[in-house]
């Protein structure tokens, strides 16, 4: 060793970088491996062969859950302490709830280098609300879509131009509603011509009550999920449809050959903004981190846009016009009222019974 | 250890034994095991078969329910007025339907007005019927058991999705498991005025129809998609409504086609994921809803646990066993005894060998009697162990002869030199020490070479056996008697007493030798020449004595031939000689 030259130290200084390169990447993937990904999401956002390429890829087991609402999902993680999930997709508006209720904890964006890639108005995190918390980021947007109304084009010639063509006696029993008590209180009392839907106060109640009553006594049914609603649209023979999944629903009724038309009525049209949450009962935060910063690649952005109809975070969405005028949701003033309202209102209870304590 | 022939005998015609019967028994095993497994999976896919009709029996008994209230007129009559005073006896009728039939969680008659509003309802309450009434009442037109059961002709049933039931104030029904049944309440003119609605409690149904299964059947019940509806893990059924679908193809991978339509049936052996350790057979038959439904088909399955089913086979495999341990019993005792059959003969056969290699005595030879191959090595071996016996007594008879004529004159018979030498030798040292005396003759035929010239050897011949005859039976037996070749002879005379006796022999030897002697007609009269030396006085070698006497015969020849002389006297003419 004396006498070795100077090249060949020059070597071994290379293989030592070399070596501690691979422990390094060895012990990250060690970490990443470490057990299984309990992911709660929404029908489109995590299909199986995506899921197969990030298993494969950290050698971790991902279990997937789906949710077909905030009120779900908000009593699957409420129930344990948020303990039961590691990684969720939430809405702006409901995120603010799961910050409150320290049920979320603050997502490392040092640990997600894909957001690089996200359009700017997406890293612009302090400009979307309900992201920031003091400083601490607790969501990174995922998708979004604008709440529509999907109609079928035999049987409604011209596209609607306002949501209150829901409550249109013409359309009673033809109209397909989604089974969510936030969205659709909002929905009523943008009908009603509030201005700020989400907030609605003491004195509206009784009005807000009574019009989704009348929305129900004009339903065809409450659909969950997108592929349920298909279903359901296409063998009610549904003429008019709140699309809350957005053009993800649009999407799939003409790929099962229904003609349909997709309206952005202007007097208020809702809009949701997912992101991935990481939650406290998190067992590795890192593999969380990781499967956001999976889903923020090429492969599953672009899965969104041709599989799903869903806007991605990474390019400029085909399905939204700029004209458009959208109300993006934002948290209500009272959730919990609005779910259990909800619920004796789809049950089919008349206003007294619904409004009685 | 030393492998002989009868253990490699025995081990193979053993494990031969053994392994017939060892794979005889394996494959009787198998072949009654897979009998047994099939015979099961018919009676397992029959069992199937009958317990769907039963479903389908037992929801046709719900569509007669159905067919019986929406008939009564009191039915008809709710829903034609809006007064309530009907309402009761229609509350009692559905009240008495409940009673008698505990998968009821809930019967009501919802109007095709104002909303689908619920006209008349009971629901069940633990023990308990609660008949809803007033405000409590909701409207269900939203509900496709209600809108899609309006649409239905008269008699027709309408069967729901079967969910988790979340109907807010549905009693004892909510958050069960249930599937609706409805049937539309019709006018004369077939419209619907309302329908009859029945929640029926799937857990209790199957319970009812699974009732007289065996204990430990298990069974499965799925929605056309392959959705648990019904596993012995509840906790694998309803997956939709917790957001994590759980389906029958995904844990009975052979079912993907049942669900698919594309056969009718499948029976499987599942031995893996939760059935590892317990394998099972199920049975999965797809039954079509016949009714209208936003249900396609029901997918029935029954499992039965494969231990079960091989409990008769494991019955039969341990009778087999016994079979097989006991022809390899059988079999290791026969190979003994044929390993020794074999090799007995041939072991007394090596003995006989060997005895006869020790002492070549002629032993009795084994299995002689035998007519197969070992008798035919037997009877060989004889052959040569005679052959060997009469070559060696050959051999030993012309020993004794080679012997002989080594120690004899071959003409006359009597002993040679080298005889005499060890006689005289045995004579000296029995008289050295015994103190006795004894003589020695030296005898010698006179002018024995004019009797050759005259009658040639033959002739010659014939005088020295005449001459050996004579002295032979002129001495005592005692006294030995040898040619030494040529014409000279020896004659040791054992123990004289006297001088005198041995000079008296002398005189009756030369007296019978001298008598004429008959060749072809001739008498030939032929004179000896005796000398005689005497032990110890002449000398105490046999050398000396040889010599002395020798000398002594020459003496008595110079004297004139014809008499005796000893070694330290005078020759003893007997008789002038006629030669």
């Amino acid at each position: 060793m004396a006498i070795c030259p100077n090249r060949c130290w020059k070597t071994l200084f290379g293989l030592k970088q070399a070596l501690a390169w691979a422990l390094a990447l060895l012990l990250a993937q060690a970490a990443l491996a470490q057990g299984t990904l309990r992911v709660l999401t929404w029908p489109g956002y995590a299909d199986a062969d995506l899921v197969k390429v990030f298993e494969a890829k950290t050698g971790s087991k991902v279990e997937v859950t789906t949710i077909d609402s905030d009120d779900v999902m908000w009593q699957k993680l409420n129930k344990n302490k948020a303990n039961d999930f590691d990684v969720f997709a939430v809405n702006t508006a409901e995120l603010q709830r799961y910050v409150q209720a320290g049920l979320v904890v603050p997502v490392d964006t040092s640990n997600i280098p894909n957001t690089a890639t996200q359009l700017p108005r997406f890293r612009d995190l302090k400009g979307i609300n309900g992201l920031v918390h003091g400083d601490k980021v607790y969501g990174i947007p995922y998708t979004y879509s604008e709440m529509g109304l999907i109609y079928d084009k035999q049987q409604i010639r011209s596209a609607p131009t306002s949501i209150r063509a829901l409550w249109e006696p013409r359309y009673r029993g033809k109209v397909l509603l989604y089974n969510g008590g936030s969205h659709n209180f909002s929905l009523a009392s943008l009908a009603l011509g509030n201005a700020s839907p989400h907030q609605i106060g003491p004195a509206q109640w009784p009005l807000v009550v009574d019009h989704l009553i009348s929305l129900r006594r004009n339903a065809q049914g409450f659909y969950a999920q997108p592929e349920e609603s298909v279903e359901m649209f296409k063998n009610g023979h549904t003429a008019l449809m709140f699309a809350n999944y957005g053009s993800q629903q649009v999407q799939l009724l003409r790929a099962a050959g229904i003609d349909v038309g997709y309206a952005v009525p202007q007097d208020g049209t809702l809009a949701w903004l997912d992101c991935w949450a990481v939650t406290r009962g998190a067992k590795n935060t890192k593999l969380a981190e990781a499967w956001i910063n999976y889903l923020l690649e090429a492969a599953p952005g672009n899965a969104l846009l041709t599989r799903q109809g869903l806007a991605n975070t990474t390019s400029e969405s085909p399905y939204l016009r700029a004209q458009d005028r959208l109300l993006w949701l934002e948290p209500v003033e009272n959730a919990d009222r609005r779910a259990s309202l909800w619920e004796r209102i789809l049950a089919g209870d008349r206003a007294n019974k619904v409004l009685a304590p | 250890m030393k492998f002989g022939i009868a253990l490699k005998l025995g081990l193979l015609l053993a494990g031969v034994s053994i392994l017939a019967s060892g794979l005889t028994g394996f494959y009787a095993y198998q072949a009654s095991r897979s009998l047994l497994v099939q015979s099961a999976k018919t009676e397992l896919l029959t069992t199937t078969q009958v317990l769907a009709r039963r479903v389908t029996l037992s929801r046709n008994e719900m569509s007669r329910d159905l067919q019986v209230l929406t008939s009564n007129p009191a039915a008809m009559a709710v829903l034609s007025s809006p007064n309530t005073a009907q309402e009761d006896p229609l509350a009692a009728l559905f009240e008495s339907f409940m009673r008698a039939n505990p998968t009821y969680f809930q019967i009501r008659l919802v109007s095709a007005s104002d909303h689908g509003l619920e006209r008349v309802r009971v629901d069940r309450e633990g023990d308990r019927l609660i008949r809803v009434r007033g405000d409590d009442l909701q409207e269900k037109g939203h509900f496709s058991y209600v809108s899609g059961t309006l649409k239905l002709p008269p008699g027709a049933t309408y069967l729901s999705r079967i969910v988790i039931n979340h109907e807010r104030g549905a009693h004892a029904g909510l958050e069960q498991p249930s599937v609706i049944l409805a049937m539309p309440v019709s006018a004369a003119d077939g419209t619907a005025l309302g329908v009859v609605v029945v929640n029926v409690d799937l857990k209790n149904v199957f319970a009812t129809l699974a009732a007289d299964l065996p204990k430990d059947f298990q069974l499965f019940f799925a929605n056309g998609k392959g959705d648990y509806l019904i596993h012995p893990d509840a906790s694998q059924t309803f997956g939709f409504d917790k957001g994590r679908r759980v389906l029958v193809q995904d844990e009975f991978s052979a079912t993907q086609e049942l669900v698919e339509g594309k056969v009718q049936q499948a029976v499987v052996e599942a031995n893996d994921g939760r059935y590892s350790s317990a394998p099972v057979l199920a049975a999965f038959v797809s039954q079509p809803v016949k009714v209208s439904s936003e249900e396609g088909n029901f997918v029935l399955g029954l499992a039965l646990p494969l231990s079960n089913v091989l409990e008769q086979a494991n019955k039969l495999g341990l009778v087999v066993l016994q079979l097989v341990l006991g022809l390899c019993l059988i079999g290791i005792l026969i190979a003994t005894v044929v390993a020794r059959a074999v090799t007995r003969p041939i072991n007394a056969m090596s003995v006989a060998v060997q005895n006869f290699a020790l002492d070549h005595q002629q032993a009795a030879i084994p299995a002689l009697k035998r007519h197969d191959e070992i008798g035919v090595l037997a009877h060989s071996f004889k052959q040569m162990q005679d052959s060997i016996h009469q070559q060696l007594e050959a051999l030993q008879e012309n020993r004794e002869e080679l012997a002989h004529m080594a120690r004899h004159d071959v003409l006359t018979g009597l002993p040679n030199r080298r005889a005499f030498q060890e006689r005289l030798e045995q004579a000296l040292s029995r008289a050295q020490r015994s103190g006795e005396h004894f003589a020695l003759f030296f005898i010698d035929v006179d002018n024995f070479k004019s009797i050759n010239d005259r009658f040639g050897h033959p002739g010659g011949d014939a005088v020295l056996k005449i001459v050996a005859l004579r002295l032979v039976a002129t001495t005592r037996k005692v006294d030995a008697i040898a040619r030494l070749g040529g014409d000279e002879f020896v004659v040791l005379l054992d123990n004289p007493t006297h001088r005198e006796d041995v000079v008296h022999i002398a005189e009756k030897l030369l007296e019978s030798v001298r008598s004429p002697i008959l060749h072809r007609g001739v008498e030939l009269q032929v004179g000896f020449s005796i000398g005689i030396s005497m032990y110890p006085d002449d000398g105490r070698t046999a050398a000396e004595l040889m010599a002395r006497a020798d000398r002594a015969m020459y003496a008595a020849k110079d004297a004139g031939r014809n008499g005796f002389r000893f070694f330290n006297g005078k020759t003893h003419p007997t008789s002038p000689t006629p030669l």
